[in-house]
């Protein structure tokens, strides 16, 4: 992780931004730099309240290697969702992509017996198809992504309800599986994949013009037209690129579960969203930024796998979500409320 | 109260004092408005006509003066207690909604003594067409106000104002510039409005640039200049340059550093017959290292030639050139840019900046980066901006800084110095100087004048005449969409430019 460094210091009204570890002065929670780094701090506490109330079931390898498969196949997605939120739009059927990919590579696999890696191609690049059509609806035709996306999630339910006739398709056969189940050595192939596709994507958002014109897209589409920026190419990019991310995640998942339902992506859309904008209060505030996200996912993950074990009840992962992500877009509100109005 | 004493005037200001960091915008302005009279208030920019009105509405509260309305003092800073006294301001953007209906529109400011009282619609629906008879406005009630015509809208905004609980004759509307977006075929149909109301007893402050009007609709009148009252009279027996000569006023300031007759090189930016939106006929030659203004009353549609030009919005007609070569309609917006025709727009927040990012971004927009597309190194990146920080003078120079916590001045250096970094043949900028403090004004002219010695050329549109004559060689005065004149070298005073934009309306 790089250029953490840049950021002005939020609540430093007037003079020039502090540079972090600055003067002894500074106070605590600027050296400690609370702002950015507090999913940090959350994290460490959780391990701390899990390790010491329920050290036998959660101090365990399986529990790690639980996070990490529950956890690399929602923040995949939650890359491909960010992708587009930098570029100012909402997709709402990524979830929905994600269960379709899922479905028609099982079903390509395992139904028509097709070749399990021509089954994932053409899986992923059906979803390249329906971010082309979301990028169509929203750049040309000129719907606002959030009803686009929507409308093209249910779109996409009702194939999948009728494709698979709203009975298990698969199983998937043992070398499609192998995809999310292989290790090497002692690393899950999945956490390889998902530590691959976040430094494709920050490369990509905060190393090059690509990116930062991606961001002034998303950031003030107007300004960004009169820059020079040919927002509705971005528009569309950031589209087609969530939906891609969603369909590798969605065959990754089918290949850790081995069979599929219609209704398999449901509850993955509010993780991802709720990732993206506990983000933005992380690493880089005000900026729907890679490693935040990923930070967000851990952290979103060991809280629901720590308080679900502990209590055995369901309603858990729903409460905490539902408290992280309205705390989270909270809290990202009120820092950009403060940074944008700083001294005036 | 005896039936001898005459009836107290509409409204009686005296000695209103008003200042913005200092500087009076109204300075111990008194002056008297007779019950039932069309009273013109007139003024170039910045001689306190609108902050006199925005005094009256309770926006602003002076420091010191006293408002007497129709005898009764005037409570400061209040608009219920400006409502309450009989005061209805339309403003130049009407204050109607598009999207609603001209009856929902008029009910808007309807009050009714119960919030949940029964809206009975067919009541309603008479109300509306009883009103709408009686303004002469035939247009349906149940129709889109965003399908009216500019004189339609402007009508209506006036019967809701003056129909919102006006008590019989004890009214007093003032509309700031009713006809800037009229057609002037249709002008006279608002004047009839006038007189109608006029003639029911109702008191008309005027607020106008448009000096032919002003013979025609007002009785009486009263001219601000540098916040003092320079001017009460009445219209009647007044030629039209006597008007114009006592809205302009003989004071001619020391000149600015005597303007110095440059050489200019080639031709850099081109501009043949471009109609657009309200402009029409719009023809300029621009040359390396010239600064050209282009002024006019609003409306008169020196606002938009700047988007024409750039492309940000489309064009009728007409050619553009840049250094000899057409630019055409379907060249992108990017293209352009790359071309070195630049433009920097007025609403600097929504429309020129991303508030939200660091002034390097900012800076480097255009043409993020220093060169690779995709090995984007912002230590680099920084370390250019930071130059650049420090050639314009911006403070402070820090790149990291949020661009939303500079002041206004130093963000429109930011934005300047964003062109000049991609080598901006053409810089255009619309009112440069909007929103900035009277000493970054001085260094982002010195800022423009750099540019222009660097060979660039530079257009702006602008509204304030002493800025124009600061920095520009050569200034274009239009009205009705079209060049009305040119003023150039020792023509260039701030007496003769502020005729020339009055002139203009003829």
């Amino acid at each position: 992780m790089t250029d953490i460094q840049e950021s002005a210091v939020p609540g430093s009204p007037g003079g020039a931004p502090q540079r972090v570890g600055g003067s002894s002065r500074t106070k605590w929670s600027h050296r400690l730099q609370l702002h950015r780094l507090s999913g940090l701090y959350l994290l460490a506490v959780l391990i701390l309240l899990f390790s010491l109330w329920i050290p036998e079931v959660f101090l365990t390898p399986a529990t790690l290697q639980g996070i990490i498969s529950d956890q690399s196949i929602s923040t995949i997605l939650a890359i491909g969702v960010l992708l587009a939120l930098a570029a100012g739009q909402y997709d709402l059927s990524a979830a929905g992509i994600l269960g379709f990919s899922a479905l028609m590579s099982v079903w390509l696999n395992s139904a028509a017996g097709l070749d399990p890696w021509l089954s994932i191609v053409l899986a992923i690049l059906i979803g390249v198809a329906i971010g082309l059509f979301n990028g169509f609806l929203v750049a040309v035709i000129g719907i606002n992504s959030f009803i686009a996306t929507l409308g093209s999630s249910s779109g996409i339910m009702a194939l999948a309800s009728l494709i698979s006739g709203d009975k298990f398709v698969g199983p998937a056969s043992q070398e499609f599986r192998s995809v999310a189940l292989a290790t090497f050595g002692p690393i899950p192939a999945l956490l390889v994949y998902v530590i691959v596709v976040a430094l494709i994507a920050w490369y990509l958002l905060e190393h090059t013009t690509v990116g930062r014109r991606l961001s002034a897209t998303g950031a003030n589409i107007d300004t960004a037209r009169l820059v020079g920026v040919s927002t509705k190419r971005y528009v569309v990019g950031g589209l087609v690129l969530s939906a891609t991310l969603a369909s590798i995640a969605g065959v990754l998942a089918a290949a850790k579960t081995g069979t599929v339902t219609s209704t398999f992506g449901a509850a993955y859309l509010l993780p991802a969203f709720a990732g993206c904008f506990l983000g933005t209060t992380q690493l880089k505030p005000g900026r729907f930024n890679v490693w935040g996200t990923v930070l967000a996912l851990v952290l979103l993950g060991t809280g629901v796998k720590g308080f679900q074990l502990a209590s055995g009840q369901n309603w858990i992962t729903y409460l905490f979500n539902a408290v992280a992500l309205l705390t989270a877009v909270g809290l990202a509100v009120v820092f950009e409320r403060r940074r944008t109005t700083a001294s005036r | 109260m005896s039936l001898a004493t005459p009836p107290a005037p509409a409204i009686l200001v005296e000695d209103v004092t008003k200042s913005f960091g200092g500087v009076p915008a109204l300075n111990a302005a008194s002056l008297r408005i007779e019950s039932g009279e069309v009273h013109a208030l007139l003024g170039i920019n910045g001689s306190g006509k609108s902050t006199l009105a925005k005094v009256l509405a309770g926006f602003h509260v002076p420091e010191s003066g006293s408002v007497e309305v129709f005898g009764e003092a005037l409570r400061f800073g209040s608009a219920s207690a400006s409502h309450a006294a009989g005061l209805r301001f339309v403003h130049q953007d009407m204050g109607l909604i598009d999207s609603l209906s001209v009856e929902e529109n008029l009910n808007l400011t309807m009050r009714r003594d119960r919030l949940l009282q029964w809206v009975s619609p067919r009541k309603e629906r008479l109300r509306a067409r009883a009103l709408l008879a009686k303004y002469d406005l035939d247009v349906d009630p149940a129709g889109l106000v965003a399908d009216l015509g500019p004189t339609e809208r402007t009508i209506l905004a006036i019967a809701r104002a003056v129909e919102d609980q006006m008590a019989e004759g004890q009214g007093i509307v003032v509309l700031d510039e009713p006809t800037a977006a009229l057609p002037s075929d249709e002008v006279q149909r608002l004047f009839d409005v006038i007189a109608k109301l006029k003639a029911s007893g109702i008191t008309i402050i005027y607020v106008s640039h448009r000096m032919p009007e002003i013979l025609l609709v007002a009785d009486r009148l009263t001219v601000l200049r540098d916040g003092r009252v320079a001017a009460s009279a009445e219209v009647a027996g007044l030629s039209l340059d006597r008007l114009i000569e006592l809205v302009v006023g003989y004071h001619i300031r020391p000149a600015t550093a005597a303007r110095q007759r440059r050489e200019f090189g080639a031709p850099v930016l081109v501009a043949k017959g471009v109609s657009s939106g309200g402009v029409r006929d719009f023809s300029v030659e621009a040359r390396a290292g010239e600064v050209v203004g282009v002024t006019g009353l609003l409306g008169s549609g020196f606002e938009q030639v700047l988007g024409a030009i750039f492309g940000s919005s489309p064009i009728r007609s007409g050619t553009i050139e840049l250094e000899g070569k057409p630019v055409s309609t379907s060249t992108s917006i990017r293209k352009r840019i790359v071309r070195g025709l630049t433009l920097a727009p007025a609403d600097r927040r929504r429309l020129g900046s991303i508030a939200a990012w660091t002034v390097r971004e900012n800076l480097t927009l255009p043409a993020p980066g220093t060169g690779s597309d995709w090995n984007l190194v912002e230590r680099r990146e920084r370390k250019e901006a930071i130059g650049w920080l420090q050639r314009l003078t911006v403070q402070p120079s820090d790149p990291e800084r949020l661009f939303a916590t500079l002041s206004g001045g130093n963000q429109q250096k930011v934005v300047i110095s964003r062109w000049l970094r991609v080598g901006a043949k053409a810089l255009m900028l619309d009112e440069p100087t909007n929103g900035v403090d009277a000493g970054a004004k001085v260094t982002i002219h010195q800022a423009i004048s750099d540019a222009a010695a660097q060979g660039s050329t530079v257009l702006i549109a602008s509204s304030d005449v002493e800025e124009l004559i600061q920095v520009c060689d050569r200034v274009l005065v239009m009205g009705g969409g079209e060049i009305r004149s040119e003023l150039t070298g020792e023509q260039l005073t701030d007496a003769a430019l502020n005729t020339a934009i009055l002139a203009a309306t003829r």
